[in-house]
Formats: C-alpha cells, structure tokens, sequence
C-alpha cells in the first residue's frame, strides 16, 4: 500500500493502482473522458489533469503512479485551470447538440463541462464540421463531429475483443474514428462501444431518436438471454422496454454483455403480451376474465388433474423462471402427485467470452432446487412459460396442461382452459443462479410491460392454498427463507435484502 | 573554447562530419574507407568494451543533436544490461522540422559515418538490429543509405560475426510516409512497427521498452555520425571542443564539439556548414549565409528549424549553444535558422507556422488537436482583417492551455514560436487588427 493524500485527504493505493483508480474507489470525483477501468492507458484526453505538489506542471491523475507521502490536489487553481482548459478545447469544435443528441443526461462531456467548464465559449471563429451519421455496422452509428477522440472504441476492440474493426484515421483536428473494414463487426459485442462512448459519438441504431433519457425508468437486473446473467440496467418508458445496457460487475461480466443479449427484448415488447386473466368458455373460445375468477376455475380444473390419469400431475417451468416461483411450483407439483421439471434451451454459441450454451437462465438454480430437467416433450398439468426460447410450440402442445402462465397469448396451448398472464423478467422480482453459481437478482422494471400483472409468486399461492386448504402462504420472503435453509444453497452468496432496485452479487 | 580569429574574420569553419562533403564518390565504401571509415568501429571492437565505449561517449559530452540536446552517453546508459530481449538501436531520420535539412547533407555525402556511428552505439547498448527511420521525402538518402548498408554487409562490417567476434547486428532502411510527428522518438517507434505515428505516454522510456517492446536506443543521424570521431581521439578531446559548461551550474553540460548549422529563408546563401559551438546566430546569418536578400533587411530569426521560439535582429549576437539560447529564452533546436527579413509579415507568418502544427498534429491529445487549430483559425482571422483587439488575449490566454498540457512536444513546438512572434512584434498584430474592415470583423461566427 502506498499512502497519499488527495485533496488532504488520506489515501491508500495499492500497488499498481493509479492515482485516478485510487480517487475513485474512494469517492473523489476527477473527470476522465479517455480513461476507463477496462481498457489500457491512452493518456490522451487529458481532461484528468491535477495538480502534484512540488511539481509546477500538472499531471494526468490516469498516468500517475502514487509514491509514499504524494500530496494531490484535484482542486487547485493549477488543477482547475488545467481541466477548464482542456473543457474549453473539447467543446471548441463541438456541435453542442444536445438538445437531439441521444447521450444527453447520461454525458460525461456535459457533466464535466457543467463541473470544470466554462459557461460561455470564446471561439469567434468556424468550428471544424466531420462527417456525420455514419454507419459502423448495421447496429451503431457515428458522428464525427460529437466524437471527442478518446479512443475508447477503438481499444475496446483492440483489447478486449481483439477484432479491431475501429481505427483512428485521419490526422490532427479532422482525426475521426473508421471502421477497418466495410461491412459489419465480426464481434458479437460491438455494441459495448455505445456503453464505452463517453460522449454521443457513438449511438444504438436500435434506441436512438426513442425516448429522452429523463422520460425513462432505470431498473438494475440481469439479462436472461443465456446463463451467464450479465448484469445489466433496463431502460423503459410507458410500458415499452427501450433498451439495456451492462451493469459492473467484475465476477460476472466485467463491464460488457453481448449484442444479442442486449437487442433480446422484443417478446417483452409483444403486441400479443398477455395482459389480462383468460378463460375458455362453453364453445372453447378465449375470453378474458378476473383474476378471480380465472383462480377458482384454476383450483378446480387442478383438483381434477390431480385425480386423472393422464400423467399431467407435474408442472413444466420455463428455464429462467425464478428460484421462488420454481420452489412454489415444486410445492404445487408435490401436492398433485407429481414432479416439477424444467426446460430450456441449450445453444452452440459459446465463445468463451461472455455467451454460455446454457440459455435457461436459473438452469442450474432449478438443478440445484432439485427440478429435473426435461430432454423431450411430455405431460402437465400446468405449464409457465416466460419465453418460446426455452418451450417451443411443440413441448407446449405436449404438455396438454390446463393451467397456463403465459407472458404471451401467442404461448398457449391447445389444451389451455386457464391462463394468467405472465411477466417477462423485466417485470419480475427474483432470484437466478447463473451458470458459474452467482445467486443474482432480477428486478421488476416500473415501466416495461403491461400494466396491472399480479406476480406469479402471488397466484401460485392461492393456487397451492385451493389445492391445499393447510397450506399457509409465506410471501416470497418466506419462500427465500426455505431456499436459503435449503443444502444446496449453503455457502451460496444471495443479494443482500432488497430495499430498491436489485443488487447483483459482487 | 572558439579559436582565436582576426577581428573581421569570418567565425572558423570545422570539417569534421562534414569532411567528405562534396568528395566524388563520397558515398561508396572504397573513398570513405580511403577517408577513415569503419576504424573507429574496428578499433572500438577490438579494444573497448560497450561500457567503455559508452563511458567515453559520456566523457565527451555529446548532446542529442535532433533538437532536444539530451546527453548521448546518458542515454545509452538507461538501456538495461540484464535484458534477455534483443536490443535495437533506431537512427531518427526523418528529418522533418521546417527549414532543417543538415541530416539529409550526412545521408547523402557520408552514410558510411552514420552507419558506422549507429554499429557503434549498437556495440555500446548489444543491440542486433539498426533501424533507419529515413523521412520518405528523402529518397536520394535512402538510396544511398540502403547502399551503404550493402557495402558495408559485405565488408564485415555488418551480418553475423562482424569482424571475427561473436559481435552479430544487422541495419535496415525504414522510410517514413510524410509525417512530422514520426520524427518524434516514440511516434517513430509506433510507425516503426506498423501502426499510426501516436507518440506514447511515458514512462516507459524506449530505453527499458522502445521498437517492438523491447530495450531501445534512439538517436539523430548527426549524433551518432560524432561517434566514430569520439573513438578515434578521446571523449576528452571531444569535450575541448564547442561551449564549455557554466561552471557555475554542475548540472550544466554545455555545448561540447561541432555541429552542423543551416541556413534557410530570406538569406543570399542558404546552406549547411560545420562549426564548433560558438558561432553567433548574427556571424552565420550574415556571415556564412551572407544576410538578407538584396534590398531587404533582417527582421527575426529563429534559430533551430520552426519549433523555438524567435530572435529579433537585436538578439542576432547571442551564440549558438544549447545553453546560451535557452537562457535568452530561445533554443538551439536543430540549429538550422530560418530567416525572415522586413518584407515578412509576422501575422501571415504565424498563420502558416500555426497551420504547420495544427496539420502535423498527430490528433491524439486534446489540447494539441484541438488548440493548434483553434490558433490557425485566430491567426487567419487576423490576418483576413477581421480580427478584433480580444483576439490577441484570446491567443495570449490559449498558449498555456496547449503548452505543457500533451503527451509529446508537438503542441509546445507550436505554442513557443507562436508565442514569441506575437510577443516580440505585438505592433504588427495591433496594426492589422486595427485596420480590419468593419463590416467583416468578427465574421463567420460559429
């Protein structure tokens, strides 16, 4: 450990650690555009200059090893004058289009110009103009003249993915970024260069133009597309989920997540979304219905399966249902003699990166519940399915089930009397084990999804309960409780308590 | 300390780099050999180890002359001796700076002398390879260069077991594509291995971690064409030679040797001459390169290529050493002097020097990429008459966010003259600002 002290402020760095690293961890804001965690020093932007004492030149806090005793100053006038310096050249050429730029509340360039900037600008002269609305691949576009050349994107697939479609080219002020070779990204996660872009150079030609980020909820959660459970943040508005982008987390995803994770929400955004309690009426046709009403005719057509012999007793969950509603489904199953099982998909499209060939996203919570996996079609009595991924139409059909919990009215089968509708894990609370045995969170985003879905959790109790008059409901408290006691989760680390949001397991 | 002289006498010239210029021929193996080639290389293989070599290198004083003036013997001895990687020995020369063209008279003449001083420093790091990084403009000096090697392959001088010792290193030509900024140290070593001329940050130094991640030596062509003479008669016969250091200072090293100095701009005899230091800017400019063209009188000078900061006519007796031309807030640069005379508009000039830097700048710093071109666009307003009187402290107040603020030295290159001239001729920036045309002062305001 190396002491010093930043702004009087006692230090410690460890050994390696920059003086911008150390700042950071605790809690000591210097700006940095060029500078991030995961990718190698460029040292270019030089917005992170401060001010060493004894030295009368400023240096840059990304560069600057910490030696015993350093005293930094961030708020100097030699620290301030260097970083409003710089502020004024990065803005000089500008376009200062925030007002149609999609990165504005969410821009550092605007966050430290509003910090260490000036407000007025002193150029009397042309600003320089590039090119603009370029097309890096058929997912992110490019404008030139926002682009502040730090050079993120670039060593982003230079380092991290080792692709190296981006480039600099060009020289001095009309230095711009260009794609190495026409066409598309051979990477899977070229879209992390949106996330990494500190400014609005770089822009999703999936969300751009979509919402202002201030009309957006933002809700922590984990990504479901396979098991690796890369954290992510959801970003939703009026019902519609807009996009997601990586959350930190250095046991899991580092800072990254891969494209088609990211562009994987459209059953979310379904116009066929199951909004509403259904029930088949006398001429077999659906209508909608109360929750209800839709629960007592659930109750009786469950009591009924139980007494058949069709083999339907189990119930079929969906992959990347939660630990708690796969142990209320368990609870079900054991009440009507049968086995509570799961399905889900199994790809060929690890790479060794981040992508898993596990796409049941609590896979292994559901191994380690004690649900076994289904490897062919077969009967039950109620089927949940969150996404046709993990159950296509033809397990669906050969469930035969007559309970359905559906996110999609699309996902019903034919032999469905009952369905509630379902939400997607945008729209849920829970708890997912992925597939290196984290124990993450999902958490319902406020505004994705349609309105008024009472949780899984809650009818399946009053399911359990009409089937069960002793059951006594436990809330998913409760369920979380028995999960933790159970053995195959001693040891295992779970999100601390939720109070807002979700909290992935560091 | 300079040679005694009659008064009137023009300051002595020296011929030692430059004694096979303008020889027939002077380029082959067969005349440089006859002239004294390759002993010094000979001689240091055979008698000296590499630290002697580098010691006597140290004891002579010799300062880099690309610009810098950073202690050559110093230098060497940051390479590590304990490093299993192959070590590398890279010449600079890709002579870029404005109004500098001494390394191209050395290439040209005498690459014998530079490669025998680049085989000697790669004798005194254990470097295997010598790299040529030549300014592609160059191409009669890649020629000759590429001969010279070839020559010098087949006299033993170069290949595997040079001379009967286990002593193995091979030279190669690179040639640059146009750059500036590849002349600086670390940006050649990127164009070097292929990619955009971006200086790096440092540390590392290319010592520890230069070409190809490994210990590296970079030096001017004209420093290491002293060597082979340093060998030949002793550092300390060297270290008589040129400025002794200020005794006053024991940091100081002063200007020891010769130096080729040029010419260039409005003179009547541009041109390349050797002198041992000493010689004021005011005896080679009007001297040597016999003043300003007919009619015409000296305005400014600045003293080393484009990256110092100017003279004015009054300031022409100071003398070109390292020292001496910092102290008077200057430079020696590359010691080639660019002249301007009164018919030079100093606004018209600054707007070019400006443009210069603002092109040449690499892109990669903030301050440098989008400074020296916020400068230009300044100066060209001023210059189009549409400068207002905040436009000279708008400059005044940029200088110091670029100088000092980037990775390498390209932005101070810019700021140093730039500063100076609007300083030192603040009157003719205050005339033309006051007969801007009102109608188009201000203008295209963005």
């Amino acid at each position: 450990m190396t002491r010093i002290t930043i702004d009087g402020r006692p230090v410690e760095c460890r050994p390696g650690q920059t003086v911008i690293a150390a700042a950071k961890e605790n809690g000591i804001g210097i700006p940095n555009y060029c500078w991030h965690p995961g990718l190698s020093i460029a040292g270019n932007c030089r917005i992170c200059m401060v001010e060493v004492e004894g030295n009368k030149k400023p240096q840059i806090a990304c560069k600057l090893l910490p030696t015993e005793g350093m005293s930094v100053l961030t708020q100097s006038a030699l620290a301030k004058e260097a970083q409003r310096g710089t502020m004024e050249m990065l803005l000089v050429n500008h376009p200062l289009d925030c007002p149609i730029c999609d990165q504005a509340g969410e821009c550092i360039l605007q966050d430290f110009a509003f910090a260490v900037g000036q407000g007025a600008s002193r150029s009397t002269t042309e600003k320089t103009h590039g090119p603009k609305n370029v097309p890096f691949g058929s997912k992110i576009v490019y404008d030139s003249e926002r682009c502040i050349k730090c050079t993120r994107c670039v060593r982003f697939t230079d380092e991290v993915t080792k692709t190296g479609e981006l480039a600099m080219g060009n020289r001095s002020d009309h230095e711009i970024v260009v794609m190495t070779a026409k066409g598309e990204f051979t990477t899977g996660y070229a879209m992390n260069v949106i996330d990494l872009c500190p400014v609005g150079a770089l822009t999703s030609r999936d969300f751009r133009f979509k919402s202002r980020l201030w009309f957006m909820d933002f809700t922590p959660s984990v990504c479901t597309s396979c098991a690796r459970g890369c954290n992510v943040t959801i970003g939703a508005r009026q019902g519609k989920f807009l996009r997601m982008a990586p959350r930190e987390n250095p046991e899991v995803n580092r800072w990254w997540m891969c494209d088609a994770g990211r562009l994987d929400y459209a059953f979310v955004n379904s116009p066929t979304r199951l909004a509403q309690p259904m029930a088949r009426d006398e001429s077999g046709s659906w209508r909608e219905t109360t929750w209800d009403d839709a629960l007592d005719r659930a109750i009786a057509l469950l009591a009924s399966a139980s007494r058949d012999a069709t083999g339907r007793a189990g119930v079929l969950a969906d992959g990347n249902a939660t630990l708690e509603e796969m142990r209320l489904l368990q609870r079900m199953a054991s009440r009507l003699g049968g086995a509570a099982r799961f399905a889900a998909r199994v790809g060929s499209d690890a790479d060794g990166f981040l992508i898993v060939n596990e796409k049941g996203a609590n896979a292994k919570g559901a191994e380690r519940l004690g649900l076994e996996r289904q490897r062919a079609p077969a009967p039950a009595a109620v089927l949940l399915i969150e996404r046709d991924a993990n159950l296509p139409a033809s397990w669906r059909e050969a469930t035969g089930a007559l309970v359905v919990f559906a996110a999609d009215a699309a996902h019903l089968p034919s032999s469905a009397r009952v369905a509630f509708p379902f939400g997607t894990w945008a729209e849920r609370d829970g708890l997912l084990v992925n597939a290196d045995g984290f124990v993450q969170e999902i958490a319902r985003s406020p505004d994705a999804g349609p309105e008024g879905i009472v949780p899984a959790l809650e009818i399946l109790e009053d399911l359990i309960a009409g089937i069960d008059p002793a059951y006594e409901p436990a809330g998913r408290a409760g369920v979380l409780d028995e999960i933790r006691s159970l053995p195959a989760f001693a040891g295992a680390r779970f999100p601390a308590e939720r109070t807002a949001g979700a909290e992935a397991v560091r | 300390v300079p040679s005694p002289r009659s008064p009137g006498a023009l300051y002595p010239e020296t011929k030692i780099l430059s004694r096979n210029f303008g020889l027939d021929r002077a380029w082959t193996l067969e005349v440089a050999r006859s002239r004294g080639a390759w002993r010094s290389f000979e001689k240091a293989l055979r008698t000296m180890t590499p630290a002697q070599l580098t010691d006597e290198v140290k004891r002579s004083r010799l300062r880099g002359r690309g610009g810098a003036g950073f202690p050559t013997g110093v230098k060497w001895g940051f390479v590590p001796k304990d490093s299993p990687k192959p070590k590398h020995v890279v010449v600079n020369a890709d002579e870029s700076e404005p109004g500098t063209f001494k390394d191209r008279w050395l290439m040209e003449w005498d690459p014998h002398l530079v490669l025998e001083g680049a085989a000697l420093a790669a004798w005194a790091v254990g470097a295997s390879r010598i790299w040529i990084y030549v300014r592609g403009e160059y191409p009669l000096s890649i020629a000759r260069l590429e001969g010279a090697i070839e020559e010098a392959r087949r006299a033993g001088f170069l290949g595997d077991g040079i001379l009967g010792t286990p002593f193995s290193c091979e030279a190669f030509v690179h040639p640059g594509a146009g750059a500036y900024i590849c002349g600086e140290e670390t940006g050649m070593l990127e164009s070097l291995e292929g990619k955009r001329g971006h200086p790096r940050i440092k540390p590392p130094f290319p010592a520890v971690e230069g070409a190809f991640g490994c210990p590296t030596v970079i030096n001017n062509v004209e420093t290491l064409a002293h060597v082979p003479w340093i060998v030949e008669h002793g550092g300390a016969a060297f270290a008589a030679q040129g400025l002794a250091p200020d005794p006053k200072n024991p940091r100081a090293v002063g200007s020891a040797g010769t130096k080729l100095m040029g010419v260039s701009g409005s003179v009547r005899r541009p041109g390349v001459w050797e002198f041992e230091f000493g010689i004021t800017v005011r005896e080679l400019v009007e001297g040597y390169a016999q003043g300003a063209l007919p009619g015409r009188r000296i305005k400014a000078v600045i003293p080393g290529g484009l990256s110092m900061p100017v003279l004015t006519e009054a300031e022409l007796d100071l003398p070109m050493g390292f020292d001496e031309l910092a102290a008077a807030g200057s430079g020696l640069g590359t010691a080639c002097a660019i002249v301007m005379d009164d018919a030079c508009d100093m606004v018209e000039a600054s707007e070019n020097i400006a443009h210069f830097f603002a092109d040449e700048s690499c892109g990669q710093c903030t301050p440098c990429r989008e400074g020296c071109h916020w400068l230009e666009k300044i100066y060209r307003k001023i210059n189009e008459g549409r400068g207002e009187p905040a436009d000279l402290e708008l400059l005044e107040s940029l200088f110091p966010s670029i100088e000092g603020r980037t990775i390498c030295a390209l932005a101070d290159a810019a700021v140093w003259p730039l500063r100076s001239i609007l300083r030192k001729f603040r009157a003719e920036f205050e005339a033309k600002v006051a007969a801007a045309a009102p109608a188009l002062v201000g203008g295209e305001r963005g």
